[in-house]
């Protein structure tokens, strides 16, 4: 996402004595996932065919459903400035969970999967927050993303079955545990950005929960 | 209550007795608990919830005998048994096949239908078994099983022990290994399966299960065993069907089933183990204390509650006091010249599979799907046999390479059509023979009576094919090195010319506007950017990428363009490469995107072994031409270039033995007359070999054994075979036929060690 948007979407804690107990997810209630920018050229049609190409080379004959493990491989996690076009993400060599996520989206729907981008709030603790702001300060690139103990993080959600999905986390390279609650490094909420009705309206399905798409469900 | 538990050994890859002490203490926090193990070394002895220790001595000092009937006394007088060592379970399961009250583990019929790989009693569970062999398959067959599952191949000895082999010198010399230190050559090859790793433990008390909990790895040692796992109940469907099979395998004790989970979900088994596994406790502390379950279910005194610590668990490095009566034995001498203590197996399991060998090899043995034992003979084609038949081997001077006329004609006409079978109307599937496989003029005329173009990687390869008769136009110029030597470059039009880097692309293209070298096509050879080669232009950057999008565009526009990859399938794999055509396909639609350049030649291939390339299924190849018409409408010709596949199986080395050397315990070195420097291969593939016997001239092939084949050279690693058989009878000046020589052992020979 732009930076100016991103920031633009954080909400200001407030409220008052009688409006219920703020909740983590609120500081993004109104977050979009990031998406990489298009120049319109030749410069990002290459780095999308690369991304596509190099994605399915990596796969060496597994199931289609593995993990892009590759592009955690290639970029690691880190600051990276926002907005971001194709070409320049693929050039760095350090890109955030949004740039991640937004690969890994790509890799797999060019894989004829169905995949959804997909929010986390994660609990760690304010000596982590404060390093990573710190480090993201030194790039000169925004913290929106950190909230005390509590961070924003984007991943894509893949769809294996009929409405069953699991968490693919780019940056970690790794799926999230659906079983797990609590603690540092734990999952707070989550949101799937997606359409229709899956469920029969009850949601995607994501080990024992049902995440129903487009809302924020505190774990 | 007295618990007697072994399999103390505590080290990086540990045993589960001091787990089961410590679930057990939980229990039953009254409940004399009795350390057994086989040598003072083992760490688990000093765990300080032990009451007692029962030390033996190891395994390969102790009277089994004596030993049974103090094992068995100590039963009688009410001690219950939980072994934690999987030999130790097999041997008592020979003592007392029937099984004891006491005797907490399984009997001798539930043992047999564990035993791996096929773990005959897993039919009703969820699972499936991963694809294996047994070694006593021939070695042809051997390779065969691990090209098809691209090297990602394991082999495994019956108990423990397994071995990455991703390459054939690497599983040779894992065999070897495996079959000293286990004294059994019945080892098998298993497919690896990729995915997450999780088990199933069991207490099970004479046919009844009494509970069951899952576990899934969350971190891992180097040799990949469980450092911290997450604990779940299991899967109702899953625990019913195990329900059954205990019922039916009238199982006692601990067990285990370890699986892998592929992302597709399935479940795969890769052994059930007859004993509680070493991460036992971790289950405990997610509340499912199985050791006392199992004690709990034998002997009906209930156990104390276990409280649910977590769900998760992980270990620590310990340091624990050593005991007084038991002072640490003195670190045995490294050997003169060693790095390091040799300190693996201190109980002597080793001397025990060796002992249980020789008094019950039945219960021992490794229990396939794929039939009876084999003896290691690989079939030789009937041509084969006929093209010997040709010579006149008692007069053949050896070392000499025997030329397969029928073999090599039936091989190139047999490609030849199924090139034209291949073909359609929009897409021309022609086939590309690789002069550098083996330029004899033999097999270069057969190329060229049978439509192949001839594919050279130098201008003398280029005049070589020329002078036997090919035109320019069949010519197909690739490599890094085509301009070698200098000026020897056809001024007429070649058929194809692949550039190998974005210089050579420039220098082509210079070349061709002055007018020197000229060529219907001219392409690229892509390298493949998932396995490493040093071939080709790169893409395995965007920056990378980008440079070959703008090489391509400077190609001249009135030549056709086209893109070659080879990569040796032999080396990657069956599947592997038809993965990497798959993916060569992506980036070849990119390409032709990217560029607005429409591929119009594809040439393929490289490094296939004959039996794959000249396998009878042609539907791979023929759906690969689908394949080429939809994702590449373009593509007019397609060049199929199989490297070996035509030129290993067209020739034979013919070698004499020089003296046999026998030495101890049947292992016998016969020293040949020829050498590694006639069989340059040895290490990347076997060879199928044949004796002609002295006497009545037939031929004789050679299965498995204790021979080596030892070359003439005065060089360590001349051995151009091992762990063959010589048929009975043989002797110095008798004749050996290695076939399958016809490829790089003939064409990369080279004269060493003949003054």
């Amino acid at each position: 996402m732009y930076l100016v948007e991103a920031d633009g979407a954080v909400a200001e804690r407030g409220g008052t004595q009688t409006a219920p107990a703020p909740r983590p997810s609120d500081r993004w209630e109104s977050f979009p996932p990031s998406r990489l920018s298009h120049h319109g050229k030749a410069c990002c049609d290459i780095a999308r065919e690369w991304v596509v190409g190099m994605d399915f080379a990596q796969l060496n004959g597994g199931d289609l459903t593995s993990g892009p493990r590759w592009l955690r491989e290639k970029y690691k996690w880190g600051p990276s400035p926002w907005p971001i076009h194709w070409c320049e993400a693929v050039k760095r060599k350090t890109i955030d969970c949004g740039a991640h996520a937004a690969l890994a989206l790509e890799a797999f729907t060019a894989r004829g999967l169905t995949a959804f981008p997909a929010q986390l709030v994660q609990k760690y603790s304010e000596d982590s927050t404060e390093q990573w702001r710190g480090k993201w300060a030194e790039e000169d690139v925004s913290c929106h993303w950190l909230d005390g103990e509590h961070i924003y993080h984007e991943v894509t959600a893949l769809q294996v079955g009929e409405d069953e999905v699991k968490i693919w986390d780019a940056s970690a390279g790794s799926w999230i545990n659906p079983r797990q609650a609590g603690g540092y490094g734990s999952l707070v909420a989550i949101r799937i950005v997606a359409d229709g009705q899956w469920g029969g309206g009850d949601g995607l399905r994501w080990g024992e929960r049902r995440i129903k798409p487009g809302l924020w469900v505190q774990i | 209550m007295k618990i007697y538990v072994s399999g103390l050994y505590s080290g990086g890859n540990p045993q589960p007795g001091v787990g089961i002490v410590r679930s057990l203490r939980q229990g039953y926090p009254d409940a004399t608990l009795i350390g057994v193990e086989y040598n003072n070394r083992v760490s688990g002895i000093h765990w300080n919830e032990l009451d007692d220790l029962w030390v033996q001595r190891p395994w390969d000092e102790i009277n089994l005998e004596a030993y049974a009937d103090k094992v068995r006394s100590a039963l009688d007088e009410g001690g219950l048994w939980i072994s934690g060592s999987d030999l130790e379970a097999m041997w008592l399961a020979s003592v007392f096949p029937g099984g004891h009250p006491n005797l907490l583990a399984p009997p001798a019929g539930a043992m047999k239908r564990i035993a791996k790989p096929a773990v005959e009693a897993h039919r009703g569970l969820p699972v499936k078994i991963p694809t294996y062999v047994s070694t006593d398959l021939p070695d042809w067959e051997l390779h065969a099983f691990c090209r098809a599952h691209n090297w990602r191949v394991w082999l495994k000895g019956p108990y423990y022990d397994a071995a990455r082999t991703p390459s054939w010198d690497v599983f040779v010399a894992a065999r070897a290994a495996l079959t000293k230190v286990w004294s059994t050559e019945r080892l098998f090859l298993q497919a690896h399966v990729s995915g997450y790793e999780e088990s199933v433990m069991l207490a099970a008390y004479q046919g009844e299960l009494l509970s069951c909990v899952s576990m899934r790895k969350r971190d891992v040692t180097a040799e990949g065993k469980t450092w911290a796992g997450d604990i779940s109940a299991v899967d109702p469907a899953f625990e019913a069907t195990l329900r059954q099979m205990v019922k039916a395998l009238n199982w006692t004790g601990g067990g285990e089933l370890e699986m892998v989970r592929d992302p597709s979900d399935q479940l795969w088994l890769l052994e059930m183990n007859p004993r509680f596994p070493a991460w036992v406790h971790g289950a405990t502390i997610g509340g499912h204390n199985l050791p006392a379950t199992l004690v709990e279910g034998a002997t009906g005194v209930p156990a104390r509650k276990t409280e649910v610590q977590a769900s998760e668990f992980t270990r620590v490095v310990l340091e624990v006091p050593v005991r007084d009566d038991y002072p640490l034995p003195p670190l045995p001498e490294p050997f003169a010249g060693a790095v390091g203590h040799s300190m693996k197996h201190p109980s002597g399991l080793t001397s025990l599979a060796k002992r249980l060998h020789k008094s019950n090899p039945e219960l021992l043995e490794i229990v396939a799907d794929d039939g009876p034992a084999a003896d290691g003979k690989a079939e030789v084609p009937e041509s084969f046999l006929a093209d010997i038949a040709s010579y006149d081997l008692a007069s053949v001077e050896t070392p000499q390479f025997l030329y397969f006329e029928t073999t090599a004609a039936g091989l190139f006409k047999r490609a030849a059509d199924r090139a034209h079978r291949l073909g359609t109307n929009e897409v021309e599937v022609v086939s590309g023979y690789s002069i550098k496989t083996n330029p004899d003029e033999r097999l270069i005329r057969l190329a060229l009576d049978n439509g192949f173009y001839g594919e050279c990687i130098s201008l003398l390869e280029v005049h070589k094919a020329l002078e036997v008769g090919f035109r320019p136009d069949q010519i197909i110029l690739n490599g890094p090195a085509k301009w070698w030597p200098e000026g020897m470059m056809p001024k007429e039009r070649m058929h194809a010319v692949f550039c190998d880097s974005v210089a050579d692309l420039e220098r082509c293209v210079a070349a061709m506007e002055r007018g020197d070298m000229s060529s219907k096509h001219v392409g690229i050879r892509i390298r493949t950017p998932n396995v490493v080669s040093r071939f080709g232009i790169p893409l395995d950057s965007p920056d990378t990428f980008a440079k070959l999008i703008d090489a391509v565009g400077r190609l001249p526009s009135d030549t056709a363009f086209g893109v070659h990859f080879h990569m040796a399938s032999s080396t990657i794999g069956v599947a592997g490469w038809w993965h990497l055509f798959e993916s060569m396909m992506k980036w070849c639609r990119s390409i032709e995107k990217l560029t607005g350049r429409t591929i119009q030649i594809l040439d393929m291939g490289g490094g296939w072994f004959p039996d794959d390339w000249h396998s009878d299924d042609e539907s791979k190849f023929a759906k690969a031409v689908e394949t080429v018409k939809a994702m590449l409408p373009g593509v007019r010709q397609i060049v199929s270039e199989p490297g070996k596949a035509m030129a290993q199986p067209s020739m034979a080395l013919a070698m004499r033995i020089l003296e046999i050397q026998e030495h101890e315990e049947d292992h016998v070195e016969a020293v040949v007359d020829a050498s590694i420097a006639e069989l340059p291969m040895y290490a990347f593939q076997p060879h199928r070999i044949l004796r002609q016997c002295g006497e009545t001239g037939a031929l004789q092939p050679l299965g498995r054994g204790k021979t080596h084949l030892m070359g003439r050279l005065c060089m360590e690693h001349d051995i151009v075979a091992s762990n063959v058989s010589l048929p009975e009878g043989t002797r110095a000046g008798d004749v050996l036929i290695f076939c399958d020589a016809g490829g790089y052992d003939r064409s990369m020979s080279y004269v060493f060690g003949r003054g």
